[in-house]
C-alpha cells in the first residue's frame, strides 16, 4: 500500500473504504493481462457496492484472462481532501495503481444527480473531463446504465455509451479495444469502429442543431454512424453469464446480501416508470437456474440473506416454485430470503404464508397515487379495494408497520388526488383497528413517502411537463394538512434535488456545460441533502445562458424532436404517444399477462415476451 | 459444547477494517467455511464468536484471540484448515486450542511501533516517554454521559525500549489493555505529538503479545 496513504487513511472516515481487499477481490498480475478496465461508480462506496450490475460486469470481465477489472468509487469529501492535498491520484482499489493508466474506464449512470461526481473523479484521475481534451487511445472513458437513455447532458464528458443490457455488447468491445491497441491504433480509428457495434453509441460523431426557440431541430450522424442506435438485449436469462460470487465488502454497505435478478422487464407499464419500459422485451431466468445461483453465491460469499431483485417479483411466474425450492433448503442453512418490491395486487395469503418466519419487520406497497382516478391516469392497476385486502392479510401475518409510496405532482393532478393519498393512509390504519385478529399489543404504524413525479424519456410521460417548484411546494403543504391521523408518518422528497433530476432526465447536450460550471464551482454529491448546493446551480444555469425550466417544466409536442431520439430502446414512439393519450382520458391499459399491448419491444427478443 | 480460542493475524490493508466490521467479516468466513458453530438462540440466530480485545483501527495483529463454540468436536488442523480456505487477504487463522486463561485476565498488551527517523528522532521520542507528564485525550464515561478525559499517559507506560533501526526506529511498548483500562499506541503517539507541536503518525504499528497481569503470556 502506498505509504502516503498509509498516513492519510487514519483521519479519514470508514478508512475500508478505500483499501480494496475484500474478500472475493480479484488480483491479477498487471503485466499479463492486455486490457485494464476501472469500473467507476460515481457515488460513495456504499452505495456502489451494493449495486448488481456492478458485480455482474466485474466478474464477467474478470472471467478473462486477458482483462482485468478494478473498482473505484466516489471519494467521500474528506478523502477527497486528503488525496488533493497528499497528491494522490484517483486509484483502483484491487492494485492501487492511478486511474489515468487504466485501458478503458466504464462508468454507470444510475441517477442524474451523479453527474458532477464523474467530473470530479475524471479530474481526481488528473484526466482532462471533455473526451475532445483526451486524446489518445488510452483511456477511454465510457458509461451505461439506466441514464444512458439520454446520455446528451453528459455528452460531451464520455467517448462512448452501452446502451441496454451489457453482458454481451461489453465483451465486444473489450475484443475491439485489445485489437486496436495491439494494432497500435488511434482512438479516432478505435471509436469509429465502436460505433458500428450494435448498441454503441459514440456522441462525438453526431451533430446537434437547434431551432430558434431552443428546440432540437436534428441530430445528424457523421463517419458512417448509425442512424439510431438500438439498445442491446440478452435473449436467454438462463444462459447468460452470471458471478458465482460477489466482492464482500468488510464495512457496513446499502445491500449487504446476495442478490438476483429473476427476471428483466416490467409486465405492468405504469405510466411513469421509466425502468419498466428501459428494461423490456420481458424475459424471465428458470427457478432452477436461480435457485442453483443463489446457493453458490450463499456459499462463496457467506452470506444469510438473499433477495430477489427485480421490477416487480411477484409476477414472476415461476415464484411459488422459485420459493418452495428455495425454502427446501435455506431455513436449514439460516439464510433469509427477502422480497422487496412485492405488489400489493398479486400478494396472495398462500405467498405470505410461504414467507412467515422469514422476515416481519416492515411491508412496503407502492400504490403511487391517492384516487382511482389518478391511479387509471398512470396504469397503476390497483384499486383500493386490493390495497384494503392486502393490508388484511398482512396484519393478520403479523405486520404492524406498513410503508406506502406515492407521487406528488403526476399528470392531471388535482387537489383530491393529493388529498387522496392522506385518506387512503387513514384508511389502511382504521383496517388495522377494525380487525378482532391484529397483532396483540401493537399499535399500527402507517408511513407514507411521497417523492415528486420527474417525466423521464422514454416513457409516456416524456412529453409531459414537470410540475413547478412552486405547485410541488403547494402539493406537499395541502397532504401535510391533510393528514388526519398521528398513526401516519408523511416524507416527502426534496423539490428542489427532484426539479434538477427533472433538467437533466430530458436534457440536451447544451447542459454540458451547466455540469461542467457548477461542478467547478464545487457542486459533488449533489443527491446527498447536506452536500446539495441549488443555489449553486442556478447561478450555473445562468452563467451558461440556459433556462432549468425550459427542460423541466415545459409542455413538448409529438411532433418535437427531442434529444434522444436517435437512440432506440424498443417500445416505439407511436405506442407512447398513445399510452399519452389513454392517459389524459384516464384509460388503463391491460398488464402483459393479460394481453401484449404492442408496445414494440418484443421486436429486440425475435417477437417473443416471457408471459 | 466445545470451546476453541483460535488466534487470528491481521496484516497489511485489512488492518483497516474496524473491529466492528471485523466481527461480521469473521461470522461470515465461519459460515463459507461450514464450521459446525454453535448459534445463538432466539428470534435472530448468530453464530457464537467472541473477540476477546478489539485491535484499534490502523493496528495490526499476530495473535489476536477469538473464542468460538463448536456444537461438535473438530480435530484443529481441519478447523484451521477450514477457514483459512475461505479467509480474506491478510485474515489467517494461525492457532486452535482449547483456552487455558479467562478473558478477563487480560491485562496488559505488548505492541511494535515503527517509526520514520523523518518524523522524529530518538532523542525527542525517549525524551518525551520518560518526561512524567505526557498527556492525551481519551473519550471515558460520566454516569451515562459520554466525556473527554485527559489521561496521563507516563504513568501507564509498563515498559518500553527503543532501538534505532537506521532510517526508521523500532518502540517496543507494553501499555494497559483489557476490560477495566485501555490505552493503545495509536493514542500514546498522539500524546507524542501533542508533546511535540506536529502530528506523527507510525507507518507499522503491530500487536505482538496479549499479557497477563504478571506478565506472563495470556493463553
Ligand atoms: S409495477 Fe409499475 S412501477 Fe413497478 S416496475 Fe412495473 S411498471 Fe414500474
Ligand atoms: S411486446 Fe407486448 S408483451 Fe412484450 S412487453 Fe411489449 S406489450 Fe408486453
Amino acid at each position: 500500500m502506498d505509504k502516503r496513504l498509509e498516513k492519510i487513511l487514519p483521519l479519514v472516515q470508514k478508512p475500508a473504504r478505500y483499501t480494496g481487499g475484500e474478500l472475493n477481490s480479484v488480483i491479477k498480475d498487471k503485466n499479463s493481462v492486455a486490457i485494464r478496465y476501472a469500473f467507476c461508480f460515481p457515488d460513495s462506496y456504499e452505495i456502489g457496492m451494493s449495486h448488481l450490475g456492478i458485480k455482474i460486469l466485474y466478474s464477467l470481465i474478470n472471467a478473462r484472462e486477458d482483462a482485468w477489472c478494478e473498482r473505484v468509487f466516489a471519494p467521500w469529501t474528506d478523502m477527497e481532501e486528503q488525496m488533493r492535498s497528499n497528491g494522490i491520484p484517483l486509484y483502483a482499489l484491487e492494485s492501487g495503481d492511478p486511474v489515468k493508466d487504466f485501458d478503458l474506464i466504464g462508468f454507470t449512470l444510475q441517477y442524474e444527480l451523479c453527474y458532477t461526481n464523474i467530473l470530479n473523479m475524471l479530474d481526481l484521475a488528473g484526466l482532462p473531463v471533455r473526451a475532445a481534451d483526451r486524446k489518445g487511445l488510452s483511456p477511454i472513458v465510457m458509461a451505461g446504465g439506466p441514464c444512458a437513455c439520454n446520455p446528451e447532458p453528459v455528452a460531451e464528458f464520455f467517448d462512448l455509451f452501452l446502451l441496454g443490457d451489457g453482458e454481451e455488447v461489453m465483451n465486444e468491445i473489450l475484443d475491439l479495444y485489445k485489437a486496436h491497441k495491439q494494432r497500435g491504433s488511434d482512438k479516432a480509428a478505435f471509436l469509429k469502429a465502436a460505433a458500428q457495434l450494435p448498441g454503441v453509441y459514440v456522441p462525438s460523431f453526431y451533430d446537434v442543431t437547434y431551432r430558434e426557440d431552443g428546440v432540437v431541430d436534428a441530430i445528424i450522424p457523421a463517419e458512417g454512424a448509425p442512424e439510431k442506435i438500438t439498445k442491446r438485449v440478452v435473449r436467454d436469462l438462463d444462459s447468460v453469464f452470471y458471478p458465482d460470487s460477489f466482492v464482500v465488502p468488510f464495512i457496513d454497505v446499502v445491500f449487504d446480501r446476495v442478490t438476483h435478478e429473476i427476471f428483466r422487464g416490467c409486465i405492468r407499464g405504469c405510466r411513469f416508470c421509466q425502468a419498466c419500459f428501459l428494461s423490456r422485451p420481458i424475459r424471465e431466468k428458470s427457478p432452477d437456474t436461480i435457485n442453483e445461483q443463489c446457493k453458490v453465491l450463499c456459499k462463496n460469499t457467506g452470506y444469510d440473506e438473499i433477495s430477489l431483485c427485480s421490477l416487480s417479483s411477484s409476477d414472476y411466474s415461476g415464484i411459488e416454485e422459485l420459493l418452495s425450492k428455495l425454502l427446501d433448503w435455506t431455513p436449514g442453512e439460516k439464510v433469509n430470503i427477502a422480497l422487496p418490491s412485492l405488489r400489493v395486487d398479486n400478494f396472495s395469503d398462500e405467498l405470505l404464508k410461504k414467507l412467515t418466519g422469514v422476515r416481519k419487520s416492515g411491508l412496503t406497497f407502492a400504490p403511487e397515487a391517492g384516487t382511482q382516478r389518478m391511479r387509471d391516469v398512470i396504469n397503476k392497476n390497483v384499486t383500493e379495494e386490493e390495497i384494503m385486502e392486502t393490508s388484511r392479510i398482512a396484519f393478520a401475518g403479523g405486520y404492524s408497520a406498513v410503508k406506502l409510496y406515492f407521487m406528488l405532482g403526476l399528470p392531471t393532478e388535482t387537489p383530491e388526488d393529493v388529498q387522496g393519498i392522506a385518506y387512503l393512509a387513514k384508511k389502511v390504519v382504521d383496517t388495522f383497528y377494525s380487525m378482532p385478529e391484529k397483532p396483540k399489543g401493537k399499535g399500527v404504524n402507517v408511513s407514507v413517502s411521497a417523492s415528486n413525479f420527474v417525466p423521464k424519456p422514454f416513457t409516456p410521460f416524456q412529453w409531459e411537463p414537470q410540475a413547478t417548484v412552486e405547485e410541488l411546494k403547494e402539493k406537499q403543504d395541502l397532504l401535510l394538512h391533510t393528514c388526519p391521523s398521528k398513526k401516519i408518518n408523511i416524507s416527502f422528497h426534496d423539490i428542489h434535488t427532484s426539479f434538477l433530476e427533472g433538467v437533466f432526465a430530458r436534457g440536451d447536450r447544451r447542459l454540458s456545460r451547466v455540469i461542467e460550471t457548477a461542478w467547478k464551482n464545487g457542486c459533488v454529491f449533489d443527491s446527498w441533502n447536506d452536500h446539495f448546493r441549488f443555489d449553486t446551480w442556478m447561478d450555473s444555469f445562468a452563467s451558461c445562458g440556459l433556462d432549468p425550466v425550459f427542460y423541466a417544466n415545459r409542455r413538448r409536442d409529438y411532433g418535437e424532436t427531442l434529444p434522444w431520439d436517435h437512440l432506440d430502446f424498443g417500445v416505439s414512439k407511436g405506442y407512447l404517444e398513445k399510452e399519452n393519450e389513454k392517459a389524459k382520458r384516464a384509460e388503463t391499459t391491460a398488464n402483459c399477462k393479460i394481453k401484449c399491448a404492442g408496445c414494440g419491444a418484443s421486436k429486440l427478443n425475435g417477437g417473443h415476451c416471457d408471459v | 459444547m466445545y470451546d476453541v480460542r483460535i488466534r487470528v493475524s491481521k496484516r497489511g490493508r485489512i488492518k483497516f477494517v474496524s473491529h466492528l466490521d471485523m466481527f461480521r467479516t469473521m461470522q461470515r468466513a465461519v459460515r463459507r467455511a461450514e464450521i459446525p458453530l454453535w448459534y445463538t438462540e432466539g428470534f435472530n440466530p448468530h453464530p457464537y464468536i467472541s473477540y476477546l480485545l478489539a485491535l484499534p483501527l490502523g493496528v495490526e495483529g499476530v495473535a489476536e484471540p477469538i473464542d468460538i463454540r463448536l456444537v461438535e468436536p473438530m480435530p484443529m488442523e481441519e478447523l484451521l484448515d477450514r477457514l483459512n480456505a475461505v479467509m480474506p487477504e491478510g485474515l489467517r487463522v494461525e492457532s486452535a486450542a482449547a483456552p487455558f486463561h479467562k478473558p478477563a485476565e487480560i491485562a496488559f498488551a505488548r505492541y511494535d511501533v515503527t517509526l520514520d527517523r523523518a518524523d522524529i528522532t530518538p532523542e525527542e521520542l525517549t525524551e518525551a516517554l520518560t518526561c512524567g507528564e505526557l498527556t492525551c485525550e481519551k473519550s471515558g464515561k460520566s454516569g451515562h454521559k459520554k466525556i473527554m478525559k485527559t489521561v496521563n499517559v507516563s504513568e501507564h507506560i509498563r515498559e518500553y525500549r527503543l532501538e534505532d533501526k537506521g532510517e526508521q526506529l523500532l518502540l517496543t511498548v507494553v501499555l494497559p489493555a483489557g476490560s477495566t483500562f485501555n490505552l493503545n499506541p495509536i493514542q500514546l503517539m498522539e500524546a507524542v505529538s501533542g508533546r511535540l507541536g506536529r502530528r506523527i503518525y507510525p507507518p507499522l504499528t503491530v500487536r505482538t503479545a496479549l499479557l497477563c497481569e504478571d506478565l506472563s503470556e495470556f493463553i
